[in-house]
């Protein structure tokens, strides 16, 4: 880890907010920008790093879900262990999905991802004695939990709040670390130019192989959490096409490839479009797709790439600017 | 199993298919131009259909008539969607353009969403109640009207692809786009033209499909992804792939429905699609460019 102090910093200041006292509403709000985040770092790790734009991340979080929810309701094992088995179910679903689909590149790619989260869909809706079809899962009961003597109380937001952060600090910290890392350098060399990283010596087929099963991995974590916090499951709600295009849109408003892009994207747009549903009443996917478009065209490096490239800009460009007016 | 069931699944699925087909040469011909996948494409199906509903409902316009109107009316759309929105984002690259359309699309739907609400509408037509059995198969008037009609618009467009100058000058470009620009052809007009005809086509289809299908806000979420089947099946680029691809996908879950189990049909398009993309990337007849 290169910078392990400023990580730990902001941990711990996002851990005391409940003690703030702030309202159950901006906890829930709080919490929503969270689950947010995770996904779209997740799809970030993948479409960001390695420049491999995905279609079809719904079917890796609708996995991780659905292995909470069959594990706790079928099983008894408790949500905050079936949301790492959901995780580690999605990256294993990865595997397959990841040898057939990276034979593709660029849109075929995509177009790939999108068949494959169509197929999951179709499966979850319709292979009904696991996943109950259309019906879904609901849980009535969280199960009791005792931590250092303290018995969690499920009816608060904090112990929500608690774990949204410890998955979104577990998906920043690694896309950062992967960023510094060698695994980082290979996937930018195969982001700008795939056939050039494989002369140059790199499996690129494992090592995209490799991050997809990590972006899985937090994709399956946000959709276990989603199963955890919100008590209801079914395919409409985390299978579908629209949820994948909400994580594409987290990731590249706030930032492609960028550490903190997913959190400023996740912000902005649940922030904005509390406003715009509760104000005016109109849906918030107009506002994404509005969104979206404006940044492609007027921002292509996102908001949080921009922010960035203004603060870190070299002294003398600064200088040429002050200079030449 | 037996023949009737056979012959009569294959001719519907081969009708419907031909609709299917309409919209996928909307999608090729646009990406054979400007490389661009545009996601948006169920949605200027989705506007065709409903443009069809309200023509009827509102000035009791026959949805097959109100083609004239609508085809006119979105190739402007297109070609204004281009000139104004896309040529500002093509250079970006191919996936800032798939993204971008991505936007688009969300944004029309939801936008029909807001406007028509979510509710499933149908149009029914005095002619369509009954269906015409010739040689005991039954045949959906709406559907034998549409396929006619989309049998005529393709005819013509491959009439016009094939003979006019732009015709040419759009094969030119979709072939090589630096060749054509040396030979003379104005690439950024031919953009603009090309643009304006898938999405008429588009549009075309939708108004087509009307009477034969639930129409609602998000439907061009289904239809662009059995629209992405039918490109890649006959090769990203190639019209003729694109006929041949839509009228297989139709047949395919006509007979699959019937033989195999409705509720995985769409699957079954998708497995072929996969299978396609991997083994075949430039379609089952080679045709398309990977």
């Amino acid at each position: 880890m290169r910078r392990a102090a400023p990580w730990v910093a902001a941990i711990a200041a996002a851990l005391l907010v409940p003690f703030a006292g702030p309202g159950s509403f901006v906890l829930h709000v709080l919490i929503l920008v969270l689950m947010w985040t995770t996904l779209g770092a997740a799809w970030n790790v993948l479409g960001g790093l390695a420049g491999q734009v995905s279609f079809g991340h719904a079917a890796l979080v609708g996995v991780g879900a659905y292995t909470t929810m069959i594990l706790y309701l079928k099983l008894g094992i408790a949500p905050w262990w079936g949301m790492l088995a959901g995780g580690a179910a999605a990256a294993l679903v990865s595997l397959p999905i990841g040898l057939l689909c990276f034979r593709l590149r660029g849109p075929y790619f995509s177009l790939a991802t999108l068949a494959v989260a169509e197929i999951v869909r179709l499966v979850a809706l319709n292979f009904e004695s696991l996943t109950n079809g259309p019906v879904g899962f609901l849980i009535t009961a969280l199960p009791p939990l005792h931590l250092g003597g303290w018995a969690v109380n499920w009816e608060s937001k904090t112990p929500f709040y608690v774990a949204a952060v410890l998955l979104a600090a577990a998906a920043l910290v690694s896309t950062d670390w992967v960023k510094g890392s060698r695994l980082g350098a290979y996937l930018v060399a195969i982001r700008e130019d795939e056939d050039a990283a494989e002369a140059v010596g790199i499996d690129t087929v494992r090592v995209k192989v490799i991050t997809l099963a990590h972006s899985a991995f937090l994709a399956g974590l946000g959709g276990g959490f989603y199963a955890f916090y919100f008590r209801y499951v079914d395919p409409d709600a985390v299978c579908n096409i629209g949820l994948s295009m909400e994580m594409v849109f987290i990731a590249m408003v706030g930032g492609l490839g960028t550490v903190g892009g997913p959190l400023v994207g996740a912000t902005f747009l649940t922030a904005v479009a509390e406003v715009v549903r509760g104000q005016l009443g109109l849906g918030h996917l107009v506002f994404y797709g509005l969104s979206m478009m404006l940044v492609i065209r007027f921002m292509p490096e996102g908001i949080w790439g921009r922010v960035h490239r203004l603060l870190t800009r070299p002294r003398g460009a600064a200088a040429d600017v002050a200079l030449g007016g | 199993m037996n023949i009737q069931t056979f012959v009569q699944s294959l001719v519907s699925g081969a009708l419907t298919g031909s609709l299917y087909a309409m919209i996928g040469v909307g999608l090729t011909v646009v990406f054979g131009v400007m490389r661009i996948i545009n996601l948006a494409h169920g949605e200027m199906v989705m506007l065709g259909m409903f443009g069809a509903y309200w023509g009827q409902s509102l000035w009791r316009l026959d949805p097959f008539l109100s083609l004239l109107l609508w085809a006119p009316l979105m190739f402007g759309a297109g070609m204004a969607i281009h000139r104004f929105l896309l040529r500002r984002v093509v250079p970006g690259g191919e996936l800032n353009t798939l993204l971008y359309t991505a936007g688009l699309s969300l944004l029309v739907a939801n936008v029909a969403l807001l406007v028509w609400s979510g509710d499933y509408r149908t149009i029914t037509l005095s002619y369509g109640a009954e269906p015409i059995r010739p040689l005991g198969i039954a045949i959906a008037v709406p559907l034998l009207v549409a396929f006619v009609l989309a049998l005529v618009i393709t005819t013509a467009l491959w009439t016009f692809l094939m003979r006019t100058d732009l015709g040419r000058a759009i094969r030119a470009t979709s072939q090589n786009a630096e060749a054509a620009i040396l030979m003379g052809v104005d690439v950024e007009r031919v953009a603009v033209v090309t643009f304006g005809l898938g999405t008429a086509l588009a549009a075309a289809a939708g108004v087509l499909l009307a009477p034969s299908l639930y129409l609602y806000p998000t439907v061009g979420e289904l239809l662009i992804v059995k629209c992405f089947v039918i490109v890649v099946l006959g090769g990203l680029g190639s019209v003729p792939g694109a006929i041949a691809g839509g009228v297989l996908l139709g047949v395919v879950e006509s007979l699959g429905a019937v033989y195999v189990s409705s509720t995985y049909k769409d699957g079954i398009g998708f497995l072929l699609f996969l299978g396609v993309l991997l083994y075949r990337p430039s379609g089952i007849f080679g045709v398309g460019r990977s």
